[in-house]
């Protein structure tokens, strides 16, 4: 059975592009324009690890994973961005993620990441 | 006619009057002292005769007296108001020197100690001299002619120049050349008043120097937050890009080598991109703020300082309202400038449009026990509602040549110090822009 990966990113070309090249790794793959979105249509128990964007307008990724731990979901979390902040990736562990990756993502890196998870 | 009583004599029956008495007018006229002597018969009672001594001339004498006083305590007078006017003259610090109009070659027939100081010429190398060809060499000669123009048309002169001692260091005066008239209007003196410049202007300059760097700092902090953006926008596509081609690389495993390394060179561009920005972005970072104690209000005085000028050449007048005994805050002095610089020169471009608009204020006080309130308050056009919402965005500006990022860059500073910045429309006339300063706030930057 294929892992399943979701994606928030407001951006949609930026989903799309994610999803075809997740798919050719053989991953099922959901995509999202908002946290909020993804709240409403997974439930906080469904497997499959989420690919996250932190900035991003109403929910950013830093609150979508403060809601997604108070929900008591042992959902894996990888943030991607584009904002390169100093401490990004530090705080991306701390707050419980598997890690942090900067945009443009190289796709081998982003699988060995989700395929880390997975083992 | 007074009548000197010099004794008192017998009594007698009839008054004689000597021949000498009887004194024709011109006499009196040139006499000054007349002495008569004569026995005078005070007709009522008969009682007393006296010889007198009748002095025709006495008021004249005294009153050639008077006259005499008089124009000796005018002499006295004028001499001390010589004394006084020269007194001053010699004391001022105004190097003033005074020229003769009528003589040809136009010399100088005065100068003030202070001239002297000033100019570093003696008395010898200035009496006698043109004023004009005591600075000959080197002085700036366009100024030269703009004084000997306004003189020849008969106006007096006043302009600032850089100037040169005899030995040839520089300074910076403000000369003012006025015209003396003689009763038929003819120019008979000029006198100059040359007021030393050098550390007014040097202390202009240093105020414009640290406003212009403060105004770097803001504008490379504006940069940095363009960048970011600008970043931020230009790497959603570049992810794009590079997850495409790595797609389609995969799709076409050991098929297409050609085309398979088309791909590659578009992951190659795509990864040269996206270093070109992070390297940029990496130029262009923040400075780390440092904390330090900080009196607001001096902070607040020291920025009105530095836009001085500014607020004069707009025609504009600042208040400032400082609250009393206000404790100190932890806050980092540049950026908090650059916050009320950027308050300050949005407040004056809303007041731009209108001569009428003309009052910005500025006020602190103690919102709370534990927090500092400054608002900056103008009687400009005021806030469009539709624009409050949008007003701390990134590039929402309303200025022609604006970046759209001080009010965002401003509220991310004052956030960074524990506050927030906020506006409102007055509700009489204008805007006011105010942010807090919580007090014993540890910064998390």
């Amino acid at each position: 059975m294929s892992a399943k990966i979701y994606i928030v990113d407001d951006d949609e070309s930026v989903c799309r592009a994610l999803k075809t090249l997740l798919t050719t790794y053989d991953f099922v793959v959901n995509t999202f324009n908002s946290a909020q979105d993804f709240f409403d249509k997974v439930a906080f128990d469904a497997p499959g690890c989420l690919l996250l964007d932190i900035h991003m307008p109403g929910l950013d990724g830093w609150e979508a994973q403060k809601m997604i731990l108070a929900s008591g979901s042992k959902r894996p979390v990888i943030f991607i961005s584009a904002e390169k902040q100093d401490n990004a990736a530090d705080r991306a562990l701390q707050v419980g993620a598997l890690g942090f990756l900067q945009k443009p993502v190289n796709g081998q890196s982003l699988v060995d990441l989700i395929n880390g998870v997975k083992n | 006619m007074v009548l000197k009583i010099n004794q008192r004599l017998p009594m007698k029956k009839k008054i004689i009057l000597s021949k000498k008495m009887k004194l024709k007018k011109p006499a009196l006229k040139k006499a000054s002292r007349i002495d008569m002597e004569g026995q005078i018969h005070l007709l009522k009672n008969d009682l007393d005769i006296f010889r007198g001594q009748v002095s025709q001339g006495e008021d004249r004498e005294q009153l050639g007296a008077k006259r005499e006083k008089l124009s000796a305590d005018r002499e006295k007078r004028a001499e001390e108001q010589i004394h006084i006017r020269t007194k001053a003259m010699e004391s001022t610090f105004d190097g003033i020197f005074i020229i003769d109009a009528l003589k040809p070659d136009f010399p100088i027939i005065y100068a003030n100690p202070s001239f002297y100081n000033l100019t570093g010429f003696t008395k010898n190398e200035v009496i006698g001299k043109n004023y004009f060809l005591l600075y000959g060499k080197i002085q700036n000669l366009h100024s030269l002619e703009e004084i000997k123009r306004s003189l020849l048309n008969g106006k007096t002169f006043q302009g600032e120049m850089l100037n040169f001692r005899k030995n040839g260091e520089k300074f910076w005066s403000l000369l003012r050349i006025t015209l003396v008239r003689d009763k038929n209007g003819v120019t008979t003196h000029y006198v100059g008043n040359k007021t030393d410049t050098t550390l007014m202007k040097q202390r202009n300059l240093e105020i414009e120097v640290q406003r212009e760097e403060l105004l770097h700092v803001t504008r490379v902090g504006k940069l940095a937050e363009f960048v970011s953006s600008l970043a931020h926008e230009i790497s959603q596509p570049l992810t794009a890009i590079l997850s495409y081609a790595q797609a389609a690389q995969r799709m076409l495993k050991d098929r297409e080598p050609q085309l398979q390394e088309i791909l590659q060179y578009i992951i190659n561009d795509d990864q040269r991109a996206a270093e070109v920005i992070r390297r940029l972005r990496y130029l262009l970072k923040k400075s780390k703020p440092t904390f330090e104690q900080l009196d607001i209000n001096i902070l607040i005085n020291d920025t009105i300082t530095l836009m001085m000028p500014y607020i004069t050449s707009k025609n504009k007048v600042i208040k400032f309202e400082s609250g009393k005994d206000l404790p100190a805050i932890q806050g980092d002095r540049i950026q908090l400038q650059q916050v009320l610089l950027n308050l300050i020169s949005n407040s004056l471009e809303a007041m731009e449009s209108s001569e009428d608009f003309r009052e910005l204020m500025i006020k602190t006080s103690l919102k709370n026990a534990d927090t500092i309130l400054v608002e900056v308050k103008d009687s400009g056009c005021g806030i469009p509602p539709e624009n409050m919402t949008k007003l701390f965005g990134h590039f929402f500006t309303n200025k022609p040549d604006g970046l759209g990022m001080g009010l965002s860059i401003s509220r991310s500073i004052v956030e960074a110090h524990g506050g927030y910045l906020e506006a409102k429309n007055n509700p009489d006339q204008g805007a006011t822009f105010y942010f807090t300063i919580p007090l014993n706030k540890k910064s998390d930057l």
